[in-house]
C-alpha cells in the first residue's frame, strides 16, 4: 500500500512542481521552486529504491506501475542528474536574469518544460507496460525539443528540428517494434489488460514466436538506438547537445540517451528466451556499439567545438555501455556501472563547458586556453571531468571501462577488445590534447570574471569526489542492486 | 484498403501542399472507418468512441493545424520535392511490391484478419519515410511522419485488437502532441529563416 503510494507520488510530484511554477511571480523564484521541486521527487524516489532493495520489486496500478532492480538503477541515474543539473542550473542562469534576457515567461516555460521532462523520463522508468514506455519516450521528444532554443537562434532552431525530426521517425520506429513483439506475443492469448505487461512477456517469453521477435528487436533497436545516439543514427545529438543551453545538455547526455538504451535492455531478455538464448540480440549490441565507438573516435579528433566534443564523447560511452551489454557476463554488470559513472561525469563537463562558455563567449577549445587561471574553479572541474571521461586510472570510468575489457577477454571476443582499446586509445589522446591546452595554454584572450559560489564550488567537488571513491570502492547496496539489475538483463530469474 | 493505399499514391502525386494535407486527412477518416469495420464484437460504445476520436484528430484537427501553419507562413505553397512527382509516384508502386515481398517472408500474423493488412501498414510506413527524406518543405516532412503513424496504426488496430484501451489514447496523444509540437516548430522556423525549407537548415556540421 505505501510502496505504491511512493509510486504515485514519484510520478506526481513533477507535474505538482510545474504547476507551482506557474504560480511564481519572478524568474528567480521559478528557478528556486523548480529545485526545490525536484529535490523533492529525488526523496520520493529514494525512498521507492530503498523499497526495492527490501522486497526485489514493489507494483502499484494493477502492475502497470513496477519497480525493479533495473529500472530503479535507472531511477537513482536520473535523480542525480536532474538533481546536479537543477542545483547548477540556478547559478547558470544568473547573468541572464540580472541582464534581463531571461524573463518571466521564459522562466516559467523552462522550468514547465523541465518538469515535463522529467515526468516523462519517470513514466518510461515506472511503466510495466512496453506500450506506456514507448510513449513515455516519445513524449521526452516533444518535451525536450523547446528546451534546445530556450536561447533563441537560427542555429539553436535548426538543431531543435532535426532532432525533432529524426528522433520522432526513430523512436516511431521502435513502436514498430513494440508492435511485432506484442504480435510475437499474440499467440499466448493474455487478457487486453495484460498483453503488454513486461512481467507477463517475460513469464511467457520461451513461448514467442522467434522470428517475429527478432524483426521486433530490430525495430527497436534502430528506434531506441536513434534517441540513444548509437551510430550511425547519432546525427541529431552533436547538433543538439552543442545548441541547448548547459544545464539541458547535461540531462540530455546524462539520462536521456540512457533511458531510450533501457528500453532496449528491457527487450534483451525477452529476445534472448524466445530464441533460445543464442546470444543473436548481444551481438547486435555488440555491433552497434563497437561502431558508435569508432566513429565518436573519428570525430573526436578533430573537434574544436567544446560542446561537441562532449556530444561524441556521449556517442562513445553509449557505445561503450552497449558493448558492456553485448558481451553479456560481467560485461553487463559493467555496463550498468559505467551508465552510472558516466551519468556522475558529464554533467560535470558539461556544467563547466556552459560556465566557460558564457565567460569567453564562444565554445572553441583554442579561444579558451589558460582556462585554468582564469577559472580556478570550473577550469578544474572541466580538467578533472575530461580527464575522468577518458578513464584516467583511479577514477570511476576506468574501473567500469576495465572490466568490460576484462569481460570481453575471458570471453575470448580478442576484436572487440582490439577495437575498443584502439578507439579508447584515440579518444583518450584527442581529448587529452585538448584539455592540456585548455588548461595551462597560452591565453588567447581576456575572458569575464569567473562567478563561482558555494553551490558551484560544492556540486564540483562532490561529483569529483564521488567519481573518485567509486573507482576505489563500490559501496555493498549499490554492488547489489547493480548485480541485481545486471542479472534482469541476462534472463536469469 | 484501396483507399488506403490510392491516398498514399495520390500523396506522392501532389505538387500543391495544400491537396497534400487533404489526402492525408482523407487518409485518417478511412483509418477511423477501417478501425470500427474490423471489430468482430460489432459495435461497442468504446469501439464506437475510439474511431471516432481518430477521425476527429486524424481527419479534422490535424488537417486544421497544418492549414494554418501553412496559411502563417508566406512560403510558395508547393512541394518542392527532391525526386519528381513520376518518379516519386513509381517509388511508391516499388514500395508496394517491396512491402508485399517482405511480408511473404516473415509469418502469417495471427487473426482473422485480410492477408492485405500488413503489406498496406509497411507500405504506409515506407511512403511516410520516403515523404519525410525526399521534401524540402517542413511541412511535407510532419506529413510524411503522419503517414508513418497511420502505417502503425493499421498495424496496431488491425492485428492486435487487444491493444489496452490506455496504450492506444497515449499513442493517440502523442501523436497529437507530435503535430502540435511541430507545427509550432515550423512557426519558429519560419520566423527565424523567413523561410521552411529544410534543405537549407545546414549550418551545423561535424
Amino acid at each position: 500500500m505505501t510502496a505504491s503510494a511512493f509510486l504515485w507520488a514519484l510520478l506526481l510530484a513533477p507535474l505538482a512542481g510545474g504547476l507551482a511554477c506557474l504560480a511564481c511571480r519572478s524568474a528567480r523564484a521559478v528557478l528556486r521552486a523548480t529545485v526545490l521541486g525536484v529535490l523533492a521527487a529525488a526523496l520520493a524516489a529514494g525512498i521507492c529504491i530503498w523499497m526495492t532493495r527490501a522486497s526485489g520489486s514493489i507494483a502499484a496500478a494493477r502492475g502497470w506501475l513496477y519497480l525493479d532492480a533495473l529500472s530503479a538503477i535507472h531511477l537513482l541515474v536520473m535523480m542525480t542528474v536532474f538533481t546536479t543539473s537543477s542545483l547548477y542550473m540556478h547559478g547558470y542562469f544568473q547573468p541572464e536574469i540580472l541582464d534581463g534576457s531571461l524573463s518571466l515567461k521564459v522562466a516559467r516555460r523552462f522550468s514547465a518544460l523541465w518538469y515535463g521532462a522529467l515526468a516523462a523520463m519517470t513514466l518510461v522508468l515506472l511503466s510495466n507496460n512496453i506500450g506506456i514506455m514507448w510513449a513515455g519516450l516519445e513524449a521526452t521528444t516533444l518535451v525536450t525539443a523547446f528546451l534546445i532554443c530556450i536561447h533563441r537562434s537560427s542555429e539553436s532552431v535548426e538543431a531543435m528540428w532535426k532532432y525533432l525530426i529524426i528522433c520522432s521517425v526513430g523512436v516511431a520506429f521502435a513502436f514498430m517494434g513494440t508492435l511485432l513483439a506484442a504480435a510475437a506475443a499474440n499467440g499466448l492469448h493474455l487478457p487486453a489488460s495484460e498483453a503488454l505487461l513486461w512481467t507477463r512477456l517475460r513469464e511467457h517469453a520461451g513461448e514467442f514466436d522467434p522470428v517475429l521477435m527478432k524483426a521486433a528487436f530490430v525495430f527497436l533497436l534502430v528506434g531506441y538506438g536513434t534517441k540513444a545516439g548509437l551510430a550511425p543514427m547519432h546525427s541529431w545529438l552533436p547538433d543538439a547537445h552543442s545548441q541547448a543551453p548547459a544545464p539541458v545538455s547535461a540531462i540530455f547526455s546524462g539520462f536521456m540517451l540512457n533511458a531510450a538504451l533501457y528500453c532496449v535492455m528491457r527487450y534483451v531478455p525477452l529476445v534472448e528466451e524466445a530464441s533460445g538464448q543464442a546470444g543473436w540480440s548481444l551481438r547486435l549490441l555488440l555491433l552497434f556499439g563497437l561502431v558508435s565507438m569508432v566513429t565518436a573516435a573519428a570525430f573526436i579528433v578533430f573537434q574544436h567545438d567544446l560542446k561537441r566534443l562532449l556530444a561524441y564523447s556521449s556517442v562513445e560511452h553509449l557505445g561503450i555501455i552497449a558493448v558492456g551489454l553485448g558481451l553479456g557476463g560481467a560485461g553487463t554488470f559493467a555496463a550498468l556501472l559505467h551508465a552510472l559513472n558516466h551519468a556522475l561525469c558529464k554533467p560535470l563537463s558539461f556544467f563547466a563547458a556552459g560556465r566557460l562558455g558564457q565567460m569567453y563567449g564562444t565554445h572553441d577549445v583554442r579561444t579558451m586556453a589558460g582556462a585554468l587561471r582564469a577559472a580556478p574553479v570550473w577550469g578544474k572541474a572541466l580538467f578533472g571531468g575530461l580527464l575522468v571521461l577518458i578513464g584516467a586510472a583511479p577514477f570511476a570510468v576506468f574501473l567500469s571501462e576495465f572490466l568490460i575489457v576484462r569481460a570481453a577477454a575471458s570471453s575470448g571476443s580478442y576484436w572487440t577488445m582490439g577495437l575498443f582499446l584502439a578507439a579508447a586509445g584515440i579518444v583518450f589522446v584527442g581529448v587529452l590534447q585538448r584539455a592540456i591546452s585548455i588548461a595551462w595554454g597560452d591565453p588567447v584572450m581576456q575572458p569575464h570574471a569567473e562567478q563561482a559560489g558555494a553551490v558551484d564550488k560544492t556540486l564540483v567537488l562532490v561529483s569529483l569526489g564521488v567519481l573518485l571513491v567509486l573507482g576505489l570502492w563500490i559501496p555493498g547496496p549499490l554492488w547489489h542492486m547493480l548485480d541485481d539489475a545486471a542479472r534482469i538483463v541476462r534472463g536469469a530469474p | 484498403m484501396l483507399v488506403l493505399i490510392v491516398t498514399n499514391l495520390l500523396l506522392l502525386g501532389f505538387s500543391q501542399l495544400k491537396s497534400c494535407i487533404r489526402t492525408v486527412a482523407c487518409q485518417g477518416i478511412a483509418l477511423g472507418v477501417l478501425s470500427l469495420l474490423v471489430n468482430e464484437d460489432g459495435f461497442t460504445v468504446w469501439s464506437v468512441v475510439m474511431s471516432g476520436v481518430v477521425i476527429g484528430l486524424k481527419g479534422v484537427i490535424f488537417p486544421r493545424l497544418l492549414l494554418g501553419a501553412l496559411r502563417e507562413t508566406n512560403a510558395r505553397h508547393e512541394v518542392e520535392p527532391y525526386i519528381g512527382h513520376m518518379a516519386s509516384t513509381l517509388a511508391g508502386f516499388a514500395a508496394l511490391a517491396a512491402s508485399a515481398w517482405l511480408c511473404s517472408r516473415l509469418p502469417a500474423f495471427p487473426g482473422r484478419v485480410t492477408p492485405l493488412v500488413a503489406p498496406v501498414a509497411f507500405f504506409m510506413v515506407f511512403v511516410g519515410l520516403f515523404v519525410i527524406v525526399s521534401r524540402k518543405k517542413a511541412i511535407s516532412q510532419i506529413l510524411g511522419y503522419l503517414v508513418m503513424e497511420n502505417g502503425m496504426y493499421v498495424f496496431g488496430v488491425v492485428i492486435l485488437r487487444e491493444m489496452p484501451l490506455l496504450v492506444d489514447l497515449a499513442v493517440l496523444l502523442d501523436a497529437f502532441a507530435a503535430v502540435l509540437v511541430m507545427g509550432v516548430a515550423v512557426y519558429h522556423i519560419n520566423r527565424a529563416f523567413d523561410h521552411m525549407d529544410v534543405d537549407q537548415l545546414d549550418t551545423l556540421k561535424g
